[in-house]
């Protein structure tokens, strides 16, 4: 991740090859409120990227801008040199179909704060919705794959329960294993444990690990500065929606070099 | 796991010991029950010993009427005006709940036309509008719009007041369904559309498959309310007139017999008996719907033990085994992490 300045005004990171996610000068408004103000960065293919920040410094809603459940107001994101939902012609910027918006998120996984996994589905059922649903895969084939994941996440054992049969944990693992199931480049961590009681947070975080270890390219917002610290190849310490600080996360974390980031991790640590 | 919190220490104490004595107490009387069940047993029988000997009941012509071949017709026309109306009533119900969530805003106000138009009008003043459609508009046609007409369906018969009954019944229950259904769409959390739209799935998909299916757990019970009002509501279609139905075929055996009291009898026993067979339907539906959320204690309880069983044997599928659910794993991992590069 090249993402040094505080400022809108710098020159965009050079597109390589191996940046699976560009990000250039986005900014974000929700009405007046204005959330992100000009965001330049990058995850390289297989970087596990993990962005920090006080609540309200806009980390959630960048993350969420990613996959375009959030439309962005100015600027660009590229994953895989794909303009993420919006198409430029002649300098002219059209939106695309909600069509062509899906086909893009098929490659992006995601994963909830609050799990938001299908209430009325079993857990092998919720991960193998989008696979038969979107992909149209055989049920059969995506039955054996969802079973191997469910096993992945060490809950091959609670196929047949329901969400609300299952701890938080254990429903976040779940959701992990959904996301998985499209076969995503890209997975994105919307605060995957912040809802977890403290006890279950670990084996979330395994789960993760292990994803990170397999060369999974990840986007997580976290609070959990031990697994930055751990797994982390990048820290983006986010504050009033700019970027303050980026770099090693070892670095950051033993050595910030802004004051904000600084006063956060003392808090935090 | 070394340290014993002082209340487990108690309890292993008092395990020792032999069985703790259980409290004995003498219970709070309440003699007010006990005097408002007796009036009330009094009551019943009261009404019983009415209904047994009072011979202006006249049990014998209920018993006659009770299987006779037209009430028993009358009883068919009035399941199959119940079932097609709020069948019409339901699509359409479906199509103005979606259509007010449109971002499209001459949708949304259709809808809620709609819905205010259909349900600030009494039913039996729409039956009678129906009725009288025949008059406005003899024929309906099947056509290009201001071009040639394609099929022609002759409204003027008198026989075909069945459809005009229909009409008036099913689009007067699709502006009350239409507010249930669009309550039942609002109870299920965005998470749920954010996350089916992250997974790559679209607009149409997402409703039938992950919206609707959650909110029908919210829309089914009110929906079995208006179907079991619907059945009773039918009894309205002599407005149209649609003449064939259990109230207005019971009605005229009533008046050809001058015995109203045994056919209104009848009519309502066949009424309680639909409505009946309707109640353990709308059970098995809402059981249906309810999965995933109602009745899980059951499952729920076998959790605990399941869980034991899981941290204690296989492994994760995954090359390092990070993912099982070690016991102690959970707890221990958390801190690890924190601690390892402190």
């Amino acid at each position: 991740m090249s993402a040094p300045a505080t400022n809108a005004g710098h020159a965009a990171p050079s597109p390589t090859a191996t940046d699976l996610v560009r990000i250039e000068g986005v900014h974000k408004y929700f009405g007046e409120h204005h959330v992100l103000r000009g965001i330049d960065m990058t995850v390289k293919q297989g970087e596990v990227s993990v962005l920090i920040g006080p609540s309200g410094s806009g980390k959630s809603t960048l993350l969420r801008c990613v996959n375009h459940l959030e439309t962005i107001s100015a600027g660009r994101i590229w994953v895989k040199d794909e303009l993420i939902g919006y198409r430029e012609k002649a300098g002219k910027l059209h939106e695309l179909h909600l069509k062509e918006i899906a086909a893009q998120r098929r490659n992006i996984g995601m994963v909830f704060q609050r799990f938001n996994l299908f209430g009325h589905k079993t857990a092998l059922e919720n991960v193998m919705e989008a696979p038969v649903q979107v992909k149209g895969q055989d049920k059969a084939a995506a039955r054996k794959r969802a079973l191997e994941l469910l096993d992945r996440v060490g809950l091959s054992d609670r196929a047949k329960h329901y969400p609300a049969q299952l701890s938080g944990g254990q429903q976040q693992r779940v959701a992990i294993a959904r996301a998985l199931a499209m076969d995503p480049e890209l997975m994105l961590f919307d605060e995957p444990t912040s809802a977890l009681d403290p006890e279950l947070v670990g084996d979330v975080l395994n789960v993760m690990k292990d994803l990170a270890k397999s060369g999974m390219t990840m986007v997580v917002v976290t609070h959990e500065i031990g697994f930055a610290r751990e797994v982390g190849d990048t820290l983006t310490f986010m504050d009033g929606g700019v970027v303050v600080e980026s770099g090693n996360p070892r670095d950051v974390i033993a050595n910030p070099q802004q004051e904000r980031t600084r006063s956060f991790l003392s808090k935090v640590l | 796991m070394t340290v014993m919190t002082a209340p487990q220490a108690e309890t292993t104490e008092a395990t020792k010991g032999g069985a703790p004595e259980l409290i004995k107490a003498v219970p709070v009387r309440h003699p007010g029950r006990w005097v408002a069940a007796a009036i009330i047993l009094v009551l019943a029988a009261l009404a019983i010993q009415s209904l047994a000997t009072n011979p202006r009941f006249a049990w014998g012509t209920v018993a006659a009427y009770i299987m006779d071949v037209n009430v028993v017709r009358g009883v068919g026309w009035t399941l199959l005006l119940t079932v097609l109306s709020m069948l019409l009533a339901i699509i359409l119900a479906i199509i103005l709940a979606f259509m007010r969530q449109s971002d499209n805003p001459i949708l949304r106000w259709s809808s809620w036309f709609w819905v205010w138009f259909f349900r600030g009008t009494p039913v039996y003043t729409q039956l009678i509008f129906w009725g009288l459609v025949t008059v406005l508009y003899p024929s309906i046609s099947l056509g290009i719009p201001f071009g040639p007409q394609l099929a022609t369906y002759i409204l003027s018969d008198p026989s075909k007041g069945f459809i005009p009954a229909i009409l008036g019944l099913g689009l007067n229950e699709s502006a009350y369904l239409a507010e249930i259904f669009r309550a039942g769409l609002k109870s299920v959390d965005k998470g749920q559309v954010e996350a089916a739209e992250a997974l790559g799935m679209r607009g149409t998909k997402i409703m039938w498959r992950i919206v609707l299916p959650q909110a029908m757990r919210v829309i089914v019970p009110p929906t079995g309310n208006e179907t079991i009002g619907m059945l009773k509501t039918t009894s309205l279609v002599l407005a149209v007139p649609f003449t064939l139905d259990l109230t207005f075929v019971t009605n005229a055996l009533a008046n050809r017999t001058y015995q109203p009291i045994p056919l209104l009898i009848v009519a309502a026993a066949w009424y309680l008996l639909v409505t009946s067979i309707l109640m353990v339907g709308q059970h098995y539906i809402e059981k249906y719907y309810g999965r995933g959320v109602d009745n899980l204690v059951a499952a729920a309880a076998v959790n605990p033990a399941a869980a034991k069983a899981a941290g204690a044997g296989t492994p994760a599928g995954s090359d390092t085994g990070n993912g099982t659910a070690i016991p102690g794993g959970p707890t221990a991992a958390g801190p690890t992490i924190e601690e390892s590069g402190r």
